[in-house]
């Protein structure tokens, strides 16, 4: 993570003279890279005190109608730049060009994140790890599905599809997932199963990623266990724009001969479109776009089609309704495990072919709709002042999975009601209190996991208080969740934390302290199936998983080309769900594992020889341990590698940029369900990039795990091969 | 280490030690603890077929109550391949098996009430000149992979476990 020691406060008051509508004034103008004159796309430029926001377009032009004459203060900031801020005198009826030159810095992070105490905070006051994934990054990989880009987040690692913060859920099948993902700060797990879809939203529509390590149920409730990713999407700017964007690329064929399924490469096309128009009251955006794959293994291709849209009403200066909505339908081949020896044709002798599928699965397939709506009210009379929130919000799967001998299906409502408040005090500056209340109702039915309903209702408060002279600030807070699942009884959860930051000259020290929880998922209390002839029976009777965790961190601002963030974490489990042996021959969820997930969390970001050039490394040390329980020893977690590392590099010259990204986790020291043949490996994985801007027009070539390292992460699921794209893009 | 040399460093890291081929198992694998061997199959399969499983009793199995107290649990399933041999490995806890068992599992929702109707014996390891009816092979297995525990499965010849139980 990289955080700030000291963030110019920038969103300074301004007072508009009173005017009257008619005496205002176009203000326009450009922005620059001050190494490179190269434009800069998507610089956000706001005018403080007034709602008027804008974004730079691919020639780096920006456009303001109706701003009121008079002095006016011009912010202007973009993700990996220095943030600026200019006074203008804006004469009446008439137009002002200003433009700005941008330098690059070593700051990756925003000066503000919004997702750790569920409101707007510097970064340097925050007492937990944050990542921030910002747009330009998100560009710069030209990804499909925005787990792709979160992959690359120091400490965060993706098996099978789940995401792991810090060794938090291992491989569990897309079940339970012990993170919790938001969209707009609106939580979206899935009802039923309580997993992720991670293109639940458009990748485009995604402005920037923020990611919170460690326990966050204090505020968030069930499921923020291991940490919380919040997906924002982007302001609307003034005006009108567009874009259109066009894939086109191929996977690489198997390294051996012997490995061969195909005559042809498999290939990959993607097209999306996307428009917006931004006015004084509203502003809309819609995006639409399809893509199809043949897959780089037997059995993988796949359709999806989405279609999104956001947009916000402004009734008053102070008051805004924001509405989101996204609907997207995949369908694809499942290659749920590959060909052991005499389990498909073409075997050729061989231990395991990676890339045939197991004749058992032939055949099996999947659609799995889903849909997000959300719609926000807020009231904030200024920066400064309290505010208050409301929303609402409906997340609807629907999958069906097509399986021999028979298959199954699933179609899951999850309802989300919340009121938050954030008051500060007039009296004593800098302290303030977000209270807020929430309601979740989720419902399944499924011949799988029965038609079953269950409801969460919550209560939080959280207070941050500045101390002393050199402000170190205390943030101290709860959450009570009360639970109930089909009208039966009420537990209650209690989610406290406690936190400090500590600022030290160059350095600002953090240390938090809380508790997280994630309730058991519909599908791990009720799931009642059949596998291969091994019964799988439910459990109602399961109890939320709970963990404390403790985190000790620093940031420096080592020089002013070097940044370093650094935590010491400490994870105490229990009540952990697993698949367990019941009755001898059956399968059943049952709260078993006690666990304790501790290590070192280390990144650092700089700019060694030049402005142009950016590195970025990260490397987390994690000691997984399941402790002893009945009769299991204490052993390894399964699925946690002890040594991650990333590195990431970019250079810019000019309208050209170019850059890469590495991967080394080490390997398991524990699995499960591995056939005997299967190899474990330390995959190592590289993925380049070239990015040329012309005008309205941008082209970037990408190649993933170009050295076509041949590995697996999760049992007989052959990972991605290399694979070599290029995107246009042209934006108006 | 000289800044410019990292990315020929990153390029060398990755460039081995991926899956390569590599022929089927013909002896146990390095790092099973566990039992192996060869499974030679004859008759058809069956239609209602779930799957052949190899598992292990510590202790040959007396009654109903007995026959889901095997290891290990989900057990592997075997390919079907028709009348071939093929290599098997199977990881077993430490300790002694006084029956190693091809079961024969019939399609159908398995549970300790069903067990005996769906889990049949389709052949077992005999220890050498063994002859009688259930045999009479104990393996151990001690930190490594026990090799040669082969096992004939006749599709055609199967019982059910209980047709194995003492006479009370």
């Amino acid at each position: 993570m990289i955080r700030r020691a000291a963030v110019p406060v920038l969103l300074v008051a301004i007072a508009f003279p009173a005017m009257g509508r008619c005496q205002t004034a176009t203000l326009y103008g450009t922005v620059r890279d001050s190494a490179t004159g190269a434009p800069l796309e998507a610089v956000r430029i706001t005018l403080p005190g007034v709602r008027t926001v804008a974004m730079t377009n691919a020639a780096g032009r920006y456009r303001f109608e109706g701003v009121p004459a008079g002095q006016v203060l011009v912010s202007v900031q973009r993700f990996g730049y220095t943030p600026r801020a200019d006074s203008v005198q804006v004469p009446v009826r008439d137009s002002l060009r200003v433009d700005f030159v941008l330098a690059a810095n070593a700051y990756y992070l925003a000066p503000v994140i919004v997702t750790a105490g569920k409101r707007s905070q510097l970064v340097d006051r925050v007492v937990a790890s944050v990542v921030v994934i910002p747009d330009s990054e998100i560009a710069r990989r030209a990804v499909t599905t925005i787990d792709e880009a979160v992959d690359k987040a120091p400490g965060v690692q993706f098996l099978g599809g789940q995401i792991n913060i810090r060794g938090s859920s291992g491989f569990e099948q897309g079940l339970g997932s012990r993170v919790l993902l938001l969209v707009d700060g609106v939580p979206a797990n899935q009802g039923d199963r309580g997993g992720i879809d991670w293109d639940l939203i458009p990748v485009d529509q995604v402005q920037r990623v923020e990611i919170v390590k460690g326990a966050g149920s204090s505020l968030y409730g069930s499921a923020a266990l291991g940490g919380i990713v919040n997906l924002i999407t982007p302001d609307i700017p003034d005006g009108a724009h567009g874009r259109i964007r066009a894939v086109g690329g191929t996977f690489a064929p198997p390294p051996h001969s012997i490995w061969e399924f195909r005559d042809a490469r498999g290939a990959l096309e993607r097209l999306d479109v996307s428009g917006s128009y931004g006015g004084d009251a509203l502003r809309a955006a819609i995006a639409a776009g399809g893509w199809h794959s043949d897959g780089y293994r037997q059995q993988d291709s796949s359709d999806t089609w989405e279609l999104s849209g956001r947009g916000d009403w402004y009734p008053s200066q102070s008051n805004r309704l924001h509405f989101l909505a996204s609907w997207v339908s995949h369908q694809y081949e499942d290659p749920l495990r590959w060909c052991e020896f005499g389990r498909c044709p073409g075997d050729s002798g061989l231990a395991y072919q990676p890339f045939l599928i197991d004749t058992a699965v032939a055949g099996a397939f999947t659609r799995s709709d889903k849909g997000l709506f959300a719609a926000t009210f807020e009231h904030r009379p200024s920066e400064t002042a309290s505010s208050w929130l409301a929303r609402g919000s409906w997340l609807r799967t629907d999958f069906t999975d097509i399986r021999r001998p028979t298959g199954e299906y699933g179609v899951s409502n999850r309802e989300g009601l919340e009121l938050r408040g954030e008051l500060e005090s007039a009296s004593n500056p800098g302290r303030v209190v977000t209270v807020g209340t929430e309601l979740t109702r989720s419902d399944v039915t499924s011949d799988a996991f029965g038609i079953h309903a269950e409801g969460a209702y919550a209560a939080y408060a959280e207070g941050e208080q500045p101390l002393g002279a050199a402000p170190v600030r205390v943030t101290a807070g709860a959450r009570v969740d009360l639970l109930n699942v089909d009208g039966g009884d009420i537990s209650a959860v209690v989610s406290p934390r406690i936190g400090a930051v500590v600022p030290k000259g160059r350095l600002v020290w953090r240390a938090s302290a809380g508790r997280g929880f994630r309730a058991p998922s519909l599908a791990e209390r009720f799931v009642q199936t059949s596998l291969a002839g091994i019964t799988v029976i439910p459990n109602p009777d399961l109890v939320p998983e709970s963990a404390w965790s403790f985190e000790l961190g620093n940031f420096a601002q080592v020089a002013s080309r070097l940044t370093t963030d650094v935590a010491l974490f400490w994870t105490e489990a229990s009540n952990l769900i697993e698949p367990s042996v019941a009755n001898g021959a059956e399968i059943q969820f049952r709260n078993v594992t006690r666990a304790r997930l501790a290590g070192v969390d280390a990144a650092l970001a700089f700019f060694p020889f030049t402005q142009r050039l950016g590195l970025k490394l990260a490397y987390t040390l994690l000691y997984a341990e399941q402790l002893a329980h009945d009769t299991v020893p204490e052993q390894p977690l399964a699925f946690r590698p002890r040594h991650l590392v990333t590195a990431a590099a970019d250079y810019r010259l000019g309208r050209f940029t170019a850059g890469g990204d590495f991967r080394f986790m080490s390997r398991y020291e524990r699995v499960e369900l591995y056939p005997p043949s299967d190899p474990i490996l330390a995959p190592k994985v590289l993925d380049l990039r070239a990015r040329y801007d012309t005008g309205m027009l941008s082209v970037l070539l990408r190649a993933q795990n170009v050295l076509n390292y041949i590995y697996n992460l999760v049992p007989q699921q052959l990972a991605p091969v290399r694979a070599v794209s290029v995107t246009a893009t042209v934006s108006y | 280490m000289r800044p410019r040399s990292l990315p020929f460093l990153l390029v060398v890291a990755a460039c081995n030690g991926g899956l390569e081929p590599t022929n089927a198992l013909t002896t146990c694998p390095g790092g099973l603890v566990g039992i192996c061997g060869t499974v030679t199959f004859r008759g058809r399969v069956p239609d209602s077929t779930a799957g052949v499983y190899i598992v292990a009793y510590s202790t040959f199995p007396q009654a109903a109550d007995d026959l889901l107290n095997f290891k290990p649990f989900p057990p592997p399933s075997l390919p079907l391949p028709g009348d071939t041999t093929t290599f098997y490995s199977v990881a077993l806890p430490n300790g002694r098996y006084e029956w190693i068992v091809a079961a024969w599992v019939k399609q159908g929702a398995l549970s300790p009430a069903s067990a005996d109707s769906l889990i049949y014996e389709a052949g077992f390891y005999r220890d050498g000149g063994d002859t009688t009816s259930h045999g009479t092979g104990i393996v151990v297995v001690n930190g490594t992979g026990t090799d040669s525990i082969n096992i004939i499965v006749d599709f055609d010849t199967m019982h059910p476990i209980s047709y194995y139980f003492p006479t009370p």
